[in-house]
């Protein structure tokens, strides 16, 4: 039996044969790390969408990736992201379940296509979700695809997990790949905006998730306010952004990684481990180095740590 | 100067190569270095020397430069 990735790269060369190199370059950095990731996230895909998986989710993977590329050529030009408000970004993209679906499938293939991500898919994979407590409880603020939240629920199957999305279309794909994942009996999502859990109850996760939503808030502070009062004391979080990296939807531009390090030390989190990751090839003669950066922080316990 | 004609010039100056002359059935496969960013790169001159914009979908899907040069003759002109 050909396997996912097997079919998805045989899809790639067919039907899109300018993403190749790139695929091909994240695949080569480290193959079995490669395949282990893209086989478990293809074959939850493929249980969801069925015969049409590969294809949908790599159409949907160069759209957005081109779409990304496009934004960033943009933003070389012009010196900052197109879009600075949320109803901006609303109209833009978020308003149209058609175009949010295949975005969220774009987004889902990034996790190992981009070969960036593919370091943070394993910093998080070895450094977080390894070092879980015991019957930890997790919150996921704006899980998108879900596939992050899915990664540590499939490592460790003593956790569960609450997920917070202000998209609908978030919200059904994350559930159905739950349950592809054979863990929807402790994976809970709920359509609300991550940034009212100021009034959810406090401290009651174990550990929090919030991959790449910061770059797409007016007032970022909120977030890291919210991911302070869900956690325990001395409980933990796995934070992602992204930095001089355009994308329609981006409205906070980062340039350095210390911003993300002082907004999470502004808001009660002590930083214990950073990975900051660019992909291996920009746009010619770029500006921008397009960067995602990770943070592992801790809720702080005393003044200083 | 006709479409192809821009286009001929576009490819010339994005791929640095004075010789490239591009048809309607010109596609990845025949243009060394036409891959994902190049493509985006491509779509970029080409929007500031039309006057137009691309949807993200058009360029990704595009399959050879009689495809593109069709294109760029349905977007409106800035």
């Amino acid at each position: 039996m050909t396997s996912p990735v097997a079919t998805l790269l045989a899809y790639a060369r067919t039907n899109h044969p300018r993403s190749v190199v790139g695929i091909e370059e994240a695949r080569g950095l480290d193959p079995e790390r490669f395949d282990a990731y893209a086989n478990l996230l293809l074959g939850w895909a493929m249980q969801v969408l069925g015969d049409r998986a590969i294809a949908r989710t790599v159409d949907a993977f160069v759209e957005f990736t081109t779409d990304v590329n496009m934004a960033q050529g943009r933003y070389e030009a012009s010196g900052s992201y197109e879009h600075k408000s949320y109803r901006e970004c609303y109209e833009a993209v978020y308003a149209d379940k058609g175009a949010m679906d295949d975005y969220l499938w774009g987004v889902y293939l990034t996790n190992f296509l981009w070969v960036h991500h593919l370091d943070l898919s394993a910093f998080f994979e070895t450094r977080f979700v390894a070092k879980l407590p015991a019957k930890a409880a997790l919150i996921e603020i704006a899980p998108g695809h879900g596939g992050w939240g899915l990664l540590a629920l499939h490592r460790r199957s003593d956790a569960r997990l609450d997920g917070f999305d202000i998209s609908p279309s978030s919200i059904e794909i994350a559930r159905a790949l739950a349950t592809a994942a054979g863990v929807s009996d402790r994976a809970r999502y709920e359509l609300r905006d991550a940034l009212d859990l100021t009034s959810h109850p406090p401290g009651v996760a174990d550990a929090c998730i919030c991959n790449f939503l910061v770059e797409h808030l007016e007032e970022p502070d909120k977030l890291f306010e919210v991911i302070h009062h869900v956690l325990a004391p001395g409980g933990k979080a796995f934070v992602s952004g992204a930095l001089t990296a355009a994308q329609v939807d981006h409205i906070f531009e980062l340039r350095r990684e210390s911003e993300l390090v002082m907004l999470a030390e502004r808001h009660g989190m002590r930083v214990l481990e950073t990975l900051s990751v660019s992909p291996q090839r920009t746009l010619p003669r770029a500006r921008f180095l397009p960067r995602s950066m990770s943070l592992i922080v801790q809720k702080r316990t005393r003044e200083d740590w | 100067m006709s479409t192809m004609d821009e286009l001929t010039s576009v490819f010339q100056q994005v791929f640095d190569d004075d010789e490239l002359i591009v048809t309607r059935t010109t596609s990845a496969a025949d243009v060394d270095g036409w891959d994902s960013l190049t493509h985006v790169s491509l779509m970029l001159v080409i929007e500031k020397r039309f006057g137009i914009r691309f949807k993200s979908a058009q360029v990704a899907s595009l399959k050879n430069v009689g495809e593109l040069a069709d294109l760029i003759e349905t977007l409106p002109r800035k």
